[in-house]
């Protein structure tokens, strides 16, 4: 994929050469070394690997040793949390100026990826924290596993992308195409998952299910007027100092009584900086905002944003809940 | 830089990012006295909006100078802070107790007015 001509002027960091080819000029070394700040939950520490490399990245365009770069790939390990990864670019006092965090990418093995989504709630944070899913070894998973996983994913982060790579082939075109409009009531652009196959309802899903290691709730919700941004911020902070690290993912469009919504994105404590669109991307001119929590039920956010409903503006209103998986 | 107390702030937090971006991007001296009136009047209101939640808890913030929020308690003690996201872990320290909007008791106080 790297020799691809839509990939010219990206770098790429990875923290194992694996089978990458190693003639690419512009593929970096960065071994994960991470800094707990001082009284700093895991998800808000730096990756002073990722400093140093981007910095120099940085260093090394304004020289002229490089061509001016359009993407910088950070490719980590299979167990990396990539709230860090996020928090270090957003807090960085010269990185945040000079990057944008465009997506997460997280690869979920399709023979083996129930297994990890099972017993490792690291595999469950890189589903929640994508934006895009790409399902690898599709070429020798039968077609029952891989269309059980693509539910499975899809329970546990509705919002996300999923691709295909059979035989680990995937166009760069597709993994970096703009987002698609993710709407809680449609298939998210994916596809190959039609109605029968989609999440399973939560009836049907046995709540504590001890197959599971982690109780991953997503809940879409809506309001029923104009959200009062202020004093959402109020609430959204407040939930997030309270319950942060369960907060795996939030992603969505704030209706805030403007031309365009705002978009919200946030890994745990991690906060993209909220983007203030200029007009809707769709018909749709509704708030949508997707939680996926681990441990919080959707009934509990549902009845907070009701108790705040005078301090924010508006009362929420479900779209769809997915429990637990 | 911070011009009251020197601190070197180098990082916005995200409730305040879209106010800091206008304000930052004025470029006229009509536009930029404007921007930082809004600021200032948006961080007025978040102090308000906010202690609407805090009262439960006995304690309310203010804006304090346009750069920091003055947090208080009904004993006299303060706190400041920079932003929503060091106001609530100073806000439990000075309570010793948890501050959770999932909590009914909260609930409860916000539908009966604080």
């Amino acid at each position: 994929m790297l020799s691809a001509p839509s990939m010219a002027n990206t770098a790429v960091l990875v923290n194992e050469f694996g089978e990458v080819g190693l003639d690419h000029h512009l593929l970096v070394r960065a071994d994960e070394k991470t800094v707990l700040l001082e009284h700093g939950c895991v998800c808000c520490t730096t990756r002073e690997d990722l400093v140093g490399a981007l910095l120099e990245l940085l260093d090394e365009e304004d020289k002229g040793r490089i061509p001016p770069l359009d993407r910088v790939v950070v490719e980590t390990t299979g167990l990396a949390d990539p709230a860090p990864i996020l928090f270090t670019v957003f807090s960085h006092p010269v990185l945040q100026h000079h990057y944008h965090v465009d997506r997460v990418i997280s690869t979920v093995d399709a023979v083996n990826g129930e297994l990890h989504l099972d017993r490792n709630p690291e595999s469950t944070k890189q589903a929640a924290a994508a934006d895009v899913v790409v399902l690898t070894k599709t070429d020798i998973a039968k077609i029952e596993a891989i269309h059980a996983l693509r539910a499975r994913l899809r329970s546990i982060n509705p919002s996300a992308r999923v691709i295909e790579a059979p035989l680990g082939e995937v166009e760069p075109e597709e993994l970096f195409s703009p987002a698609a409009n993710w709407s809680p009531t449609s298939s998210h652009g994916d596809p190959n998952l039609d109605a029968n196959e989609s999440a399973p309802a939560p009836e049907t899903l046995a709540a504590g299910d001890a197959r599971h290691v982690s109780h991953t709730h997503s809940t879409s919700l809506t309001f029923d007027g104009p959200v009062d941004w202020t004093a959402f911020g109020t609430w959204f902070s407040m939930l997030l100092h309270a319950r942060g690290e369960d907060v795996l993912r939030v992603k969505g469009l704030v209706d805030v009584g403007e031309a365009g919504p705002v978009l919200l994105n946030g890994v745990q404590h991690v906060v993209h900086p909220p983007e203030h669109l200029g007009e809707w991307p769709d018909e749709d001119r509704r708030s949508r905002i997707i939680f996926i929590t681990r441990g919080i039920r959707s009934e509990e956010l549902l009845a907070s944003l009701e108790a705040f409903r005078g301090i924010v503006g508006a009362g929420p209103r479900l779209l769809e809940a997915n429990a637990p998986v | 830089m911070c011009i009251l107390c020197g601190e070197f702030v180098t990082r916005i937090h995200w409730t305040e990012k879209h106010a800091e971006d206008k304000a930052r991007a004025s470029v006229d001296a009509g536009a930029k006295d404007e921007s930082r009136r809004n600021r200032r009047r948006e961080r007025i209101r978040r102090a308000a909006i906010t202690s609407e939640v805090l009262r439960h808890y006995g304690l309310k913030i203010s804006d304090w100078s346009g750069t920091k929020y003055a947090l208080r308690d009904g004993k006299g003690r303060s706190e400041l802070v920079q932003d929503l996201g060091s106001l609530w872990p100073a806000a439990q320290k000075l309570t010793g107790r948890p501050l959770d909007p999932l909590d009914p008791a909260l609930h409860d106080a916000l539908a009966n007015g604080g």
